[in-house]
């Protein structure tokens, strides 16, 4: 599961000035073509350091997504629910393991990318750091930040590194049980008891901002933003991502009578667009920046999970071991 | 630290922490690339890396990523990234086999070799067969005369059968019950009845 | 038939089989390293998954639906060995543990599968094949730790030691072994106790923990007559704080 929110570009690099112009040519002709680029291939600094950084997070952000929704395994309602979130929760690990996979094939071995994110210098996405306060709130994730992120993930696998792609493709391949399962969740909660109903009310409460949030601030043009999209590796506005979303959910929602807590957002018949309450982005920085309710715990639970797993992993090291970069 | 969630709360979890110290190189130990069989009848097809010890546990590791989900799966292959020879990268409609100018050794001493070939940029490397040879160079050649059906071959994986971890035909039965975990399956929640009765009965509210 | 034999066999081993699904799932975003977070997940969801067709049959047998009889009974009712619901402690007691307990589920399983009760003798065979992988994983995990180094070793020692007398729990023996036996349903306790020892000490042997003496340690007893540590009801309290809210309303 991952947003928009908080890609921030390689500002202080240079761009293609030092780069040789017989191969940037090459490399951007491949992408003009609709072909893959592959580790092996030659590519610009700014594009491995910008897809490290964009698929290290996307990363960080699934490992830390399994926290939240994590929170409920133990005490989803039934074998169904049970089940279903066990696996849910699985995934999301799995992804993690995916991604980072996808980012070491650029160079980044996974053991700094862990370092990164545990000393707060790497960034997961936002929406982490707030807590699930009852059953409810992980059926809001599981539906609607999981379908948040399917639509950024979808415009981010038609991008032009190969191997982020693939591993996107079969996230968005999984994440479709995802979006169902968190989709019949919230039906049966949103059609069920008055106690259920409400339940689910004060989750959407607590949760649409965070989710308005999630696919991150109105993008500024940055000075490379230019030919990151021509690179293929900006592949939507975080507008458009957020405007897709409300165009696909919204109508969800609604048919299920839950209010939105916002009275300014509708669709506006003749742009088409649909308007809404700028949500706080003073609260979305100060989070970012460690600031929110559960940052720190989230950091200090991949902490204790690191340092207990330490004497599993060193005792499995073998002394002739050597680190090769995965392949593809 | 008291969190919302009680396994948290289970947790030993410091009240203050150490200086955070660097992983050290090899903390997530050394990689090895797995490769998936949907089907008996199908090819066996790189699936992606998993971080492990040994071959053992790479399959451990690598059954579990690699096919719990998805409805069928009759193998998984497994060898150190190490231990695959990766030929270079050709372009556009040149196919490996057309630069490739090894001669076959025709060697007394022979081991298998599995070959695997990217037919397209962006996908996967799928197995192309065994070869037997004397060397990597002798097995590319031995590819080029027996495996090269003349599509575009764009690069190629030549690894000896021996460094691979393989499942035993004998335990595909652990795969049996994979098709009856329709609970990782999207088109296990249906749930369209209820919205449909939902909004007849807000309508009766609202009208009747 | 009188059921009430067969009743406590499914019974004890449904409620086996989901209390240490839940232990084993609360690792599961936490594990030493992700690989293995995740394999150890897909276990613990085999094994709720198992204990649900078990509350199928019982269901088959006149008991109430699976989700009343996990979710609504409290610690006396269930027939769990205490074994499973400890809490998780550190790896090493969670892969002990995962260890004793697996080879156990695998000898039970194929010895039910030509259990006189078909029922029983299908879901046992239809169950093979992903038990075999549970068994694999324990096995190559205690043989890989079991010679690693001092602090593995002594790690694994004394999670070894700490769970023994809870191991030898599982074959607590029921009211009604010899109407099993004899009506060819269940090989009985002691039977399967010998199959295990054997089993757990081949791998054990393969280690630098080597075989263990379990004459030596006594059985801690109670689990299949609904007496439990102090820790089963807690358990329950969490898995079932969402369900009880209102049991009849659709989750």
């Amino acid at each position: 599961m991952y947003g928009g929110g908080n890609t921030f570009e390689a500002q202080q690099m240079g761009g293609v000035e030092n780069e040789d112009p017989i191969k940037l040519a090459e490399f951007e002709a491949r992408i003009a073509r609709g072909e893959k680029i592959e580790p092996n291939d030659w590519m610009p600094a700014l594009y491995r350091k910008q897809l490290i950084r964009m698929i290290e997070q996307h990363a960080h952000s699934e490992i830390i997504g399994a926290l939240p929704e994590g929170t409920w395994i133990t005490r989803a309602p039934g074998f169904k629910r049970k089940l279903a979130l066990m696996a849910k929760v699985q995934d999301e690990v799995g992804h993690a393991q995916l991604l980072y996979s996808a980012a070491e094939t650029l160079g980044k071995p996974r053991e700094k990318m862990i370092d990164d994110l545990l000393s707060g210098k790497s960034k997961y996405s936002n929406i982490f750091n707030y807590p699930t306060f009852t059953w409810a709130d992980s059926c809001f994730i599981s539906w609607l930040v999981d379908a948040g992120a399917i639509v950024n993930q979808l415009a981010n696998s038609k991008g032009s590194y190969g191997p982020y792609c693939r591993a996107l493709e079969r996230i968005c391949a999984e994440e479709s049980f995802h979006l169902k399962y968190g989709h019949h969740c919230v039906i049966h909660m949103a059609t069920g008891t008055p106690r259920q109903r409400k339940m689910m009310q004060e989750a959407l409460n607590r949760w649409w901002g965070p989710m308005m949030h999630f696919f991150g601030p109105p993008d500024k043009a940055s000075v490379h933003t230019e030919i990151l999209v021509k690179w293929k590796v900006k592949m939507a506005t975080n507008d458009e991502c957020r405007q897709q979303f409300l165009d696909m959910y919204v109508p969800k929602i609604w048919e299920l009578g839950l209010n939105i807590p916002d009275p300014n957002l509708k669709k506006n018949p003749e742009t088409g667009e649909w308007e809404y309450t700028e949500p706080d982005w003073e609260e979305f920085k100060r989070v970012i920046n460690g600031d929110g309710p559960c940052n720190a715990e989230r950091l200090a639970v991949r902490r204790v999970a690191e340092e207990r797993g330490a004497w599993v992993r060193k005792a499995l090291l073998k002394p002739e071991a050597a680190y090769t970069t995965p392949l593809a | 630290m008291q969190s919302l969630d009680p396994r948290v709360n289970r947790l030993p979890i410091p009240e203050s922490w150490g200086e955070l110290r660097a992983k050290t190189p090899l903390d997530q130990l050394e990689t090895y690339e797995v490769f998936h069989q949907a089907k008996p009848d199908k090819a066996f097809e790189h699936a992606g890396i998993v971080h492990a010890p040994n071959d053992d546990m790479a399959f451990l590791f690598g059954k579990e990523q690699y096919s719990r989900r998805g409805n069928t799966c009759s193998g998984i292959w497994t060898v150190a990234t190490h231990k695959v020879m990766v030929t270079p990268y050709t372009e556009g409609d040149t196919s490996l086999y057309d630069l490739f100018e090894g001669e076959q050794q025709h060697a007394a001493q022979t081991e298998a070799y599995e070959i695997f070939h990217l037919k397209k940029r962006g996908k996967q490397h799928v197995h192309a067969g065994t070869v037997q040879a004397s060397s990597y160079d002798d097995a590319l050649a031995v590819a080029q005369a027996t495996l090269n059906d003349g599509k575009m071959v764009y690069n190629a994986w030549v690894i000896k059968s021996s460094d691979f971890f393989k499942s035993n035909a004998e335990d595909v039965d652990m795969w049996n019950t994979l098709y009856e975990k329709k609970y990782r399956e999207a088109i296990d929640y249906r749930a369209q009845d209820k919205i449909n009765q939902f909004k007849e009965e807000q309508n009766l509210q609202n009208h009747g | 038939m009188d059921n009430l034999a067969l009743k406590e066999l499914l019974y004890k081993m449904a409620d086996d089989q989901l209390i240490l699904g839940h232990r084993n799932s609360e690792w599961t975003g936490m594990g030493p390293i992700l690989e293995e977070d995740i394999a150890f997940s897909s276990m613990a969801q085999d094994k709720v998954g198992q204990s649900q067709q078990l509350y199928i049959l019982l269901n088959q047998l006149g008991e109430a639906e699976p989700d009343t009889v996990a979710f609504m009974r409290n610690a006396e009712q269930f027939h769990n060995c205490q074994l499973v619901e400890l809490p998780n402690g550190e790896y090493d007691f969670s892969l002990i543990r995962h260890f004793l307990f697996d080879h156990a589920e695998w000898l039970r399983f194929e010895a039910l599968s030509n259990s006189s009760y078909e029922p029983l003798a299908q879901l046992a065979r239809k169950y093979k094949g992903e038990i075999k992988y549970h068994l694999i994983h324990a096995n190559t995990w205690i043989k890989q730790l079991g010679n690693a180094n001092e602090e593995t070793l002594a790690r694994l020692k004394q999670s070894l030691h700490e769970l023994a007398p809870y191991a030898l729990g599982i074959f607590e023996p029921s009211p009604y072994e010899t109407q099993l036996i004899s009506e060819g349903i269940f090989i009985g306790e002691e039977a399967l106790k010998a199959r295990w020892i054997e089993s757990v000490n081949a791998i054990l042997a393969q280690t630098a923990l080597g075989a263990f003496n379990w004459s030596a340690s006594n059985a801690i007893l109670g689990g299949r007559q609904g007496k439990h540590s102090k820790h089963l009801q807690p358990l329950l309290d969490e898995m079932s704080e969402v369900f009880k809210m209102d049991p009849t309303a659709d989750w």
